[in-house]
């Protein structure tokens, strides 16, 4: 869609001309995230947008919102874009709203452990404000090196420490944001709406404009492991025997082709984390550890080994090297069910000719944040899209194995109804109050749009992928 | 016309747009625009080139202008490279698409007028090549030319035409004749080149190389010295990738000659009660690895020596690569702005570098405060404290 040069006018007299871009070059590479369409599904979307703002205060967000409410013209929430669903790519067009401006530290709260930040800080910042503190941020995601606080409220909240301290939602105290409307509002437990309904809304119902966290005081101890095994089965028990005799703060495991990029493991299958907390503790997990990686035959590697390995904790994709690209889904899935979706992975990969690569994080005793990866070629067009399909056969399948997504986007949204009936049901409700007009990040979670505004319906779209996963067999 | 070659073509397919280098990249720290981070940078030429590795031409003269305001506002630095996921070749790629750029006459005006100015006067200054050792005259430096020596100490433009650090010349001068080496200036010295290369203009860079190595051969030196991190990493990495041979002499810079100096007892410097931080320069320290020997140095004259935030390969970048000066002078500034900060808060009493441009540039960041701190050289450092100069 072509926004009015009236809107457009407006916007750069409000917030000045320093923060509005209709630049060829730079709508051109606001026009993606993480994730390489394919070709052919650009065509299905308006994935350029007309404008780009650059918001350095909440004030300019809410009077960005509020023109886009005024004109009826999309807003699509930005932070890092480090989210490979579709989140931030716009589907007719619009406004993208780069958040990444709004990166300061606003308040420390020495006695309490609470830390107030702007949403698009960047959580390595976040790390090295702390550094110089007492207090260590309880958890934080895999992509900590580029991505911002508020992209992850909106998004997973799954990461590094959640299987000690839980979700991100549950370290987070307060948040403030901006609403379809324009409106600025607090957010907590008992707000109306409250922080835990819009937080992971994925930008469809609101922008956070600041977060205030919960801290932990600083570990006495921190000892990272690394043990590997012969077998993927073995490395899952122990894995499992790890969680249920000790607390660690994170646990991961993944399968032999991320050791591609490693030149000091070998194994089939292995898995790494760290112990944090009092010195004693962590002595004691760890002694345990060497017990149950010598009970599974595994190999504990040396602590220095396993110190580079969580130095590189944020190095996930590492192994896009080999493809040069990939395709993915993340979701959450039953601990007892992670052997047989590996396995179904590991199958599919062998259909479509694909090396399929796995990361498990732990995300409690029984449920694991599951993340796989085909290597791929986009540049092989055809080939690429029939690919593509594959994401959709393990989703399948991990829904049916009791797991859900880990988020939706513009990918997923088909299968919340399948995964999550009643989180859909309220999303739709909160939509229909908060955004009648639907200017906030449309076309995503809970419903896709086409380039002209034309619903996509989710049956379609799984009719389509059906289709172009039969026509793999003729390419 | 740019033509990727597979390795590299592979390796923009291969970004995994996840930010990584965008979060560290100092231009974006100030631009904050997605298409003047690395990240947008790649995932631009991967929208403009075909699946072969050709560039879409129609689209590059359309975009020409664009491209080449991001791709030369840009230090060079490397950081990006240093952070990739993928461990893409950064550097390499940036070069050729300035060069790409360059071709296509899309180059900023200074850019052109740099360029212009080489070939015809063999230095960055657009002065008379004969003027380049006018230095010794100003400084009183004791030094040589000679028809044949062990070692060439190849100055480089700026600290030969630059006032503010021709002590740096002076330092390393002083620093050879007291270790009693046998060297000699070169005669006719020419800009390294390296300038043409940030430039896209690979072909002009050649024909500096050439006379520059020509020249120390015909000396019979064994080593060229010099202070300055560009002319060295030219003279050592550049130089066999444009002439197609590797020359035949070994290259130092002139912190690795006071570590040689210093660690086996040819050169003794007593310790200063002083606090020193260090500033790695990008092309010295994260490109070319020189990482260890400054800090060998600096150690073993002063009494503390503090890392500043980012240090090593980590260090940030003070502005003064990549051209930005000549492209984007108020953005420079704004880096070596950011740097001085950094170094001055780590309470240190005097701020060292190893690059005579580096130095001029945060030199030149502290005038700008108040009780600006002093920014050194690490030869001039030297030299001071033996009672050199």
């Amino acid at each position: 869609m072509a926004i009015p040069n009236d809107f457009l006018n407006v916007l750069i007299n409000k917030l000045g001309e320093e923060h509005v871009s209709v630049d060829p070059l730079e709508k051109l590479v606001y026009a993606h995230d993480l994730a390489a369409l394919p070709k052919s599904v650009k065509l299905l979307f308006d994935t350029t947008p007309d404008a780009i703002v650059r918001p350095e205060s909440a004030e300019h967000v809410a009077e960005v919102i509020r023109l886009a409410n005024e004109y009826k013209i999309p807003v699509i929430p930005r932070g890092g874009a480090t989210w490979g669903f579709g989140g931030t790519v716009p589907v007719r067009g619009g406004v993208v709203l780069d958040l990444t401006g709004l990166n300061r530290i606003v308040h420390l709260d020495e006695e309490h452990g609470l830390l107030t930040v702007e949403c698009g800080i960047v959580w390595e910042d976040i790390m090295r404000f702390l550094q110089k503190t007492c207090w260590e941020l309880p958890v934080y995601p895999s992509s900590a090196l580029s991505s911002t606080v508020g992209g992850w409220a909106a998004t997973g909240g799954i990461g590094y420490g959640s299987l000690k301290h839980g979700p991100f939602i549950k370290n987070v105290v307060k948040a403030t944001a901006v609403l379809p409307d324009g409106r600025a509002v607090m957010l907590d437990d008992n707000s109306d709406p409250s922080l835990s309904q819009l937080f992971g809304s994925e930008g469809i119902l609101c922008v956070f404009t600041d977060l205030t966290l919960k801290l932990v005081p600083k570990s006495e101890a921190e000892r990272p492991f690394m043990a590997s095994f012969s077998s993927l089965a073995n490395a899952l028990m122990a894995a499992q025997e790890v969680l249920r005799l000790t607390s660690p703060h994170s646990l991961v495991l993944r399968t032999f082709g991320f050791t591609r990029t490693k030149d000091y493991v070998n194994p089939d299958a292995y898995f790494f984390g760290c112990f944090t907390g009092y010195k004693h503790a962590v002595d004691k997990y760890y002694l345990t550890l060497e017990e149950v990686v010598n009970r599974y035959r595994g190999y504990l590697a040396p602590e220095d080994e396993a110190g580079r390995e969580w130095e590189e904790r944020f190095y996930t994709l590492r192994v896009k090297k080999w493809g040069p690209s990939i395709l993915g889904n993340e979701f959450i899935i039953p601990v007892p069910k992670i052997l047989d979706m590996v396995g179904y992975c590991w199958q599919l990969g062998s259909l479509a000719r694909l090396d399929v690569e796995v990361e498990v994080m732990f995300v409690s005793r029984d449920r694991a944040l599951m993340f796989q990866l085909f290597l791929c070629d986009e540049r092989k067009s055809i080939r690429y899209l029939t690919e593509a399909a594959i994401t959709k056969k393990v989703l399948e399948a991990a829904i049916k194995a009791g797991g859900k997504p880990y988020g939706y986007g513009l990918w997923n949204f088909p299968f919340m109804e399948a995964a999550e009936p009643e989180k859909k049901r309220e999303l739709e409700s909160l939509k229909r109050a908060l955004d009648p007009q639907g200017v906030l990040n449309p076309g995503k979670t809970i419903g896709a749009e086409l380039a002209l505004g034309l619903p996509l319906p989710g049956r379609l779209y799984g009719m389509l992928m059906d289709g172009v996963w039969f026509l793999r067999k003729v390419v | 016309m740019l033509v990727l070659p597979k390795l590299q073509l592979e390796d923009v397919f291969a970004c995994a747009q996840c930010g990584y280098c965008m979060k560290r990249c100092p231009v974006h720290y100030f631009l904050g625009w997605e298409s003047e981070s690395p990240r947008g940078k790649v995932f631009a030429i991967k929208e403009l080139i075909k699946n072969d590795g050709r560039v879409d031409e129609k689209r590059i003269h359309r975009l020409g202008r664009l491209l080449s305001k991001r791709f030369f506002n840009c230090t060079f630095c490397g950081l990006c490279r240093e952070v990739c996921h993928v461990e893409i070749d950064l550097l390499e790629l940036w070069s050729r698409v300035r060069e790409m750029l360059y071709d296509h006459g899309f180059v900023p005006e200074n850019v052109v007028r740099l360029s212009e100015a080489l070939r015809l006067s063999k230095n960055i200054y657009m002065m008379d090549n004969a003027s380049r050792t006018d230095w010794v005259a100003y400084t009183g430096a004791d030094v040589s030319f000679k028809d044949s020596a062990e070692v060439v100490y190849f100055v480089g433009c700026v600290t030969s035409f630059s006032g503010r650090v021709q002590t740096v010349a002076q330092a390393i001068s002083s620093i050879l004749n007291s270790a009693n080496e046998d060297w000699t200036l070169l005669k006719d010295e020419w800009c390294c080149g390296h300038p043409l290369v940030l430039s896209g203009a690979t072909r002009e860079a050649r024909a500096l190389a050439m006379h520059n190595v020509e020249m120390v051969e015909s000396i019979g030196a064994k080593k060229v010295v010099t202070g300055c991190p560009g002319c060295y990493l030219a003279l050592k990495h550049e130089y066999p990738r444009l002439l197609g041979r590797k020359p035949g002499f070994e290259v130092l810079h002139s912190s690795q000659l006071l570590d040689v100096y210093m660690a086996s007892g040819k050169l003794t410097v007593p310790k200063a009660d002083v606090t020193l931080t260090y500033h790695d320069p990008c092309e010295l320290g994260r490109i070319s690895g020189v990482i260890r020997e400054p800090r060998a140095v600096l150690q073993t004259i002063a009494d503390a020596l503090v890392e500043p935030e980012y240090s090593g390969k980590e260090s940030i970048c003070c502005g003064s690569g990549g051209l930005l000066k000549a492209v984007n002078p108020s953005l420079a500034e704004s880096l070596a702005r950011r740097r001085y900060g950094m170094l001055a808060s780590t309470g240190a009493d005097v701020i060292v570098s190893a690059c005579p441009t580096c130095v001029q540039t945060l030199a030149q960041a502290a005038t700008a405060t108040q009780n600006g701190k002093r920014v050194v050289d690490i030869s001039e450092l030297v030299a001071e404290q033996i009672g050199l100069i």
